[in-house]
């Protein structure tokens, strides 16, 4: 919304305030003004010149030359030769002379040149030139009365600055869509009166008022005013000029007017041809109506469109004919031929949300759906039609109104009456204001304000709230407070401490989790922390053959192929990793999120919602000759794993491969981490489906070894915490013996380890595997492992007996089991 | 050979020798077992009673001389080594060390665990919240009607027809779900990911991160606000910041308010406060009635105030950062830089 200070002085007396202390106080207690310009700024750097003569130019035919006095103390002999080549220049003209050293819009500089041959000292503006119109017909010819050598500005009186408001700020307020509005906060700020304004309807004849039908409730109220005798011409400069001040392009008389009202008061409004009314409606006058269902009625509205209408919709029609869509916009066949002069003025009320829905469901939103969207004040069609009809008798003096206005509908009155405690507004804005100040505030502002008893000893008032503010902002005493609060101004009140009982909040064990795993993983893990998004494209499920998989999804999304929701967060990693792998050849992700499963939504319908870690680690695959046994990426994300349940003090779990592999996991290289106490599998490591990683880019050079990790929060929480208790350091050295078994390829490590905790009878504290080989010296079908063990007692040093006595046991239940000792 | 030949023999070679393990062979040489002060004492017992003790005598004082003259030789050899050893290493300080993969916090999370530690550390709560948010809360219990533009398709994901189940489109909506469970006094903030079905560019995504705070207690006042709020800036940005209230509206405060703090960056204006020095950073309000009677709490009793931080904007302003997808790129060059 934009306010031009010349507009607002219409309303109150301005003087005294720069608009920069206007601006800033309308932040500061109404609404945010998002800029200050200068209108016209290049009006004010031209001058009144007169144009003594004009001959043509002697080498151009189009050309003109004139000599054009610009006063100064200059004498007619003095006068500037300037070249022009606008072919409405004439003798006797006062005009607008950009002198040497003027900059106009556009960076231009006038400077001294030649034009084919002559010399020019400057330049004849037009009305475009100087950002003050679009009139194309040459130069702009001035008053006859406008001073000599005077600024163009200050001469035609056009020094304005123009405020901008940003809309969102006034979403809330309706009666801010309008000088007159802007000016009553000014008042309250200020303590300054607002100007009187005189809306009442002027006088008519007695002819009969317009007949106006309303057949549906989204019209509350409709007024239409009969107007004769007048023609759409030029409107005045001064109503020009304000319009352009705020951006509206000035069209002819009907138009500029109907736009003044609306910006003056907030009030759209509508100038029909009344003729043309009467021929399409066969004489049947104004009919407001919803749009008919079956009839897929359309108009063609002023901007030359063709619109579809449904039965939510607003018609005004001509009889059954649509003349206008109401509110939004008028219709091409009803507009106001330039040779009428019989008109029908319409200013109406109509339902907020119908009008928001229609030009929503259009696209097509105008300064006036902006403000009935707004929910307006019912008072205002009436005092926006004398406004209007007073206007337009200044202008055009031979103007007839015949009839009375017909005013028709059913609308309330929304003022009320809201109970205000003192106290209230004391306790809610934190500063003791005394009451005379409250009620004050209110009083400028339009309320009125009285004393409910004698008892209360003038702290509780009845505040009557006007109409203007009564239709959607203020409900209840809460929003006085605010009226009062914005008016004093928030600045002005001391900021408090807040007192509460000391405690610490609870212990918080998802947090400390999801920060001990961050830590863990950005510190020793070296992983990166990345943040992906919710959605998951409809592609990347494809690629993991997973779209048969149930997601919540928005039935509205942004990008085509992403309405859904991940339901893990594993396979948002996996696009990150083919661009990560262009410039790394060690990538390393990790990613704490949210992921939603519909089909267990509970019965207020919301979908389950698990908290996942998905761990991606990628990079170039390992020499096959010189790799270590357990140096497989799989094998080190399950060891970051395992140190992430271990360090957060879980009990020590078992991994197993019972679990479905997740479609993103090569089957046969999945691991699930069984964790004591948790319902399910707490963690899932796995290599990448081999057939999975060209699909996601990482095939020739990109080609990777990846393994991925889940881990489910929930899980891990519900997880048993290992024992605490501190455990005696050994009163006895231990002896370390070296065992390596070759064994068929089916026997799992974990039975040997058994059988190494089996054959020391309580005195194995720890086994290590440290190689694990296959090759020619051990046989096809067979591999050997081979094992540090830790033999140690409580009760006493262990001797080489011990050690003999334990590798014989060892020897014998592996052979028992299919495998050989080997010998060292 | 004399004692004093021997010792003055000695004395030269050892003298020359300039290698610690020659000087040992030389030690065993004249002080060994088989060597030449211990093959002179041996010779002892064969002499003549009355020669023995002056003999023995030269011998002994020989083999503390030369004893005297290794250990002082030694020491000087060892000397010059570590000299030697110290001088000889000019190590080139540009020589760059193996490089270490380095791990690290996405920047969204570095800012919410600092805000996080500020309030908890004045007895905050840190609350959660569904992503995937019931209608009621997002919108009902905030005291947005059916009919607020808020509420349209342009800014909303609405997972349902029905349109009963949203992506939430700010964290309020664990306002409501905190009262539900807890009694006045208590303050919590609740820090998370929000959706808004907008188109994306640089300075708009439709996934971003933001903050709420929530207080609520007797008496809860503007006043309080303004104190928690310049708490919260002294606690981000390490200093005091002018700040300043102005009228905002949001359904779910009344009053409700926009609060700018003073540029932390510049003085006289620059492109992050767009010449104002002034950074819009939070709507704010005292809590609305009707959001206060949806979360069980009676408004007679109690007020409370509410606050909204925007997380990746806070990101984007500490760091620079000129286009939000970064963000959520998954590109490692961005997040290493954190």
């Amino acid at each position: 919304m934009k306010a031009s200070l010349r507009w607002l002085s219409r309303h109150i007396d301005l003087s005294g305030l720069t608009p920069e202390t206007i601006a800033n106080d309308l932040t500061l207690s109404t609404a945010e003004v998002e800029g200050i310009e200068r209108f016209a700024p290049a009006t004010s750097d031209v001058v009144v010149g007169h144009v003594v003569s004009r001959e043509r130019h002697p080498d151009a035919e189009k050309l003109s030359l004139c000599r054009v006095d610009v006063g100064a103390g200059s004498g007619p002999g003095e006068a500037l030769q300037i070249v022009c080549g606008a072919p409405n220049v004439a003798a006797g003209q006062k005009v607008a002379v950009a002198k040497i050293g003027t900059k106009l819009p556009g960076d231009l500089t006038i400077k001294r040149s030649k034009i084919r041959g002559v010399e020019s000292f400057g330049m004849i503006c037009s009305a475009r030139e100087l950002g003050v119109g679009d009139d194309h017909d040459g130069i702009w010819v001035l008053p006859e009365n406008a001073p000599l050598g005077a600024s163009v500005a200050s001469a035609l009186a056009l020094e304005d600055f123009v405020i901008e408001i940003d809309n969102k700020s006034l979403t809330h307020r309706p009666d801010l869509w309008g000088h007159r509005g802007l000016a009553r906060e000014l008042a309250a700020i200020y303590e300054r009166r607002l100007r009187p304004l005189d809306l009442a309807p002027p006088a008519t004849g007695s002819g009969a008022a317009y007949p106006v039908a309303i057949e549906s409730p989204a019209c509350t109220r409709y007024v239409a005013l009969v107007i004769d005798g007048v023609r759409a011409g030029r409107s005045p400069e001064w109503l020009r000029h304000l319009l352009l001040a705020v951006g509206q392009r000035p069209i002819d008389l009907f138009v500029d007017l109907s736009n003044f009202v609306m910006l003056d008061l907030g009030q759209p409004n509508h100038v029909f041809d009344r003729h043309r009314l009467d021929a399409l409606g066969a004489g049947r006058g104004i009919v407001v109506r919803a749009a008919r269902a079956s009839a897929a009625e359309t108009i063609r509205t002023l901007d030359g469109v063709e619109r579809k209408t449904t039965p939510a919709d607003l018609l005004i029609c001509a009889g059954d004919a649509p003349v206008a869509l109401a509110g939004i916009m008028g219709g091409d066949d009803s507009k106001v031929a330039p040779e009428s002069e019989a008109l029908l003025l319409e200013v109406a009320s109509f339902r907020a949300t119908t009008i928001r829905r229609t030009s929503s469901r259009l696209g097509l939103r105008t300064d006036s759906s902006a403000r009935f969207e707004k929910a307006l004040d019912p008072h205002l069609p009436l005092a926006a039609a004398g406004h209007f009809a007073r206007l337009l008798q200044s202008i055009a003096p031979g103007v007839r109104f015949p009839a009375k206005p017909t005013d028709v509908g059913v609308w309330q009155d929304p003022t009320t009456t809201i109970e205000l405690r003192a106290e209230r507004v004391r306790s809610a804005l934190g500063k003791p204001l005394p009451a005379s100040e409250i009620r004050g505030i209110l009083e400028r502002l339009e309320f009125g304000v009285e004393a409910t008893s004698v008892e209360t000893a003038g702290e509780t008032f009845r505040v009557r709230v006007p109409s203007f503010r009564a239709t959607k902002d203020i409900t209840m005493e809460q929003d006085l407070v605010e009226e009062i609060g914005r008016i004093h101004r928030y600045g002005n009140i001391a900021e408090a401490p807040l007192t509460f009982t000391i405690a610490p909040p609870a212990r918080d064990e998802r947090r400390r989790l999801v920060r001990h795993l961050q830590d863990r993983l950005a510190g020793g893990g070296r992983f990166r922390e990345n943040l992906s998004y919710s959605f998951i494209a409809d592609a990347l499920l494809e690629k993991l053959g997973a779209s048969d998989e149930p997601h919540v999804r928005v039935i509205n999304p942004v990008h085509q192929g992403e309405s859904r929701i991940r339901r893990t967060v594993a396979p948002s990693l996996l696009p990150a990793l083919e661009a990560n792998r262009r410039h790394h050849t060690d990538v390393r992700l990790f990613e704490i999120g949210k992921a939603y499963e519909p089909e267990a939504s509970d019965a207020r319908g919301e979908p389950r919602e698990r908290h996942y870690l998905a761990l991606a680690w990628a990079g170039s695959r390992p020499n096959p000759k010189t790799a270590r046994w357990d140096g497989s990426r799989l094998q080190k994300l399950q060891a970051v794993v395992e140190d992430l349940v271990a360090s957060f003090g879980l009990a020590r779990g078992t991994w197993t491969k019972d679990g479905n592999p997740p479609r993103w996991a090569h089957p046969g290289k999945s691991l699930f981490l069984a964790l004591p106490g948790a319902p399910h599998a707490a963690a899932v490591v796995a290599e990448l489906e081999p057939g999975l990683a060209p699909k996601l880019g990482l095939a020739g050079d990109l080609d990777s070894e990846v393994a991925v990790a889940e881990l489910c929060l929930d899980a891990l929480l519900s997880a048993e915490r290992r024992g605490s208790a501190y455990r005696p350091l050994p009163r006895y050295p231990g002896i370390k013996v070296d065992v390596a078994v070759s064994v068929p390829e089916a026997t799992r490590a974990g039975e040997l380890v058994a059988l190494v905790e089996s054959a020391g009878k309580g005195q194995v504290v720890d086994v290590e595997l440290f190689d694990l080989y296959r090759g020619k010296s051990i046989g096809e079908g067979r591999k050997s492992l081979a094992f540090h063990v830790l033999l140690q007692s409580d009760a006493r040093t262990l001797t080489d007996q011990d050690e003999q006595k334990f590798l014989q046991r060892f020897e014998k239940l592996v052979t028992e089991a299919g495998g050989e000792l080997r010998k060292a | 050979m004399t004692a004093e030949d021997t010792l003055q023999q000695a004395r030269e070679r050892i003298g020359a020798c300039a290698d610690p393990g020659a000087l040992k062979e030389l030690e065993r040489e004249y002080l060994g077992k088989k060597g030449a002060v211990a093959a002179m004492l041996a010779e002892i017992p064969k002499l003549a009673p009355q020669a023995r003790k002056a003999d023995g005598q030269r011998a002994n004082d020989l083999k503390q001389a030369l004893q005297a003259l290794f250990d002082e030789r030694g020491a000087a050899l060892a000397t010059t080594k570590l000299d030697a050893l110290l001088r000889a290493d000019d190590f080139d300080p540009t020589l760059p060390p193996p490089r270490a993969l380095r791990g690290g916090l996405h920047p969204i999370t570095q800012v919410t665990r600092e805000l996080e530690d500020l309030f908890t550390s004045m007895g905050y709560e840190v609350l959660d919240g569904p992503e995937v948010e019931l209608d009621h809360y997002n919108f009902e219990a905030l005291n947005i009607s059916k009919d607020h533009p808020a509420r349209d398709s342009q800014d909303t994901f609405y997972c349902d027809d029905a349109g009963r189940l949203v992506l939430r489109t700010h964290t309020s909506p664990v306002q409501v779900r905190a009262m539900e469970k807890r009694k006045p006094p208590f303050r919590v903030i609740a820090p998370g990911r929000v959706f808004r079905q907008e188109t994306t560019d640089a300075s708009h995504d439709h996934t971003f991160y933001q903050m709420e705070g929530l207080v609520v207690g007797k008496d809860i006042s503007v006043a309080h606000l303004i104190g928690a709020m310049k708490t919260l800036l002294r606690g981000m940005f390490g200093r005091d910041l002018e700040v300043r209230l102005r009228p905002g509206h949001f359904p779910f405060v009344e009053p409700g308010f926009e609060l700018d703090a003073r540029c932390p960056f510049c003085e006289a204006g620059c492109s992050v406060c767009k010449r104002t020095t002034w950074i819009e950073l939070l709507p704010c309000g005292l809590v609305h009635p009707n959001v206060l009677r949806a979360g069980g709490i009676d408004p007679e009793v109690f007020s409370g105030f509410a606050f909204g931080l925007g997380l990746s904007r806070l990101v984007m302003l500490r760091h620079g950062i000129d286009d939000v997808r970064h963000l959520l790129s998954g590109d490692l060059r961005f997040l290493e830089q954190f």
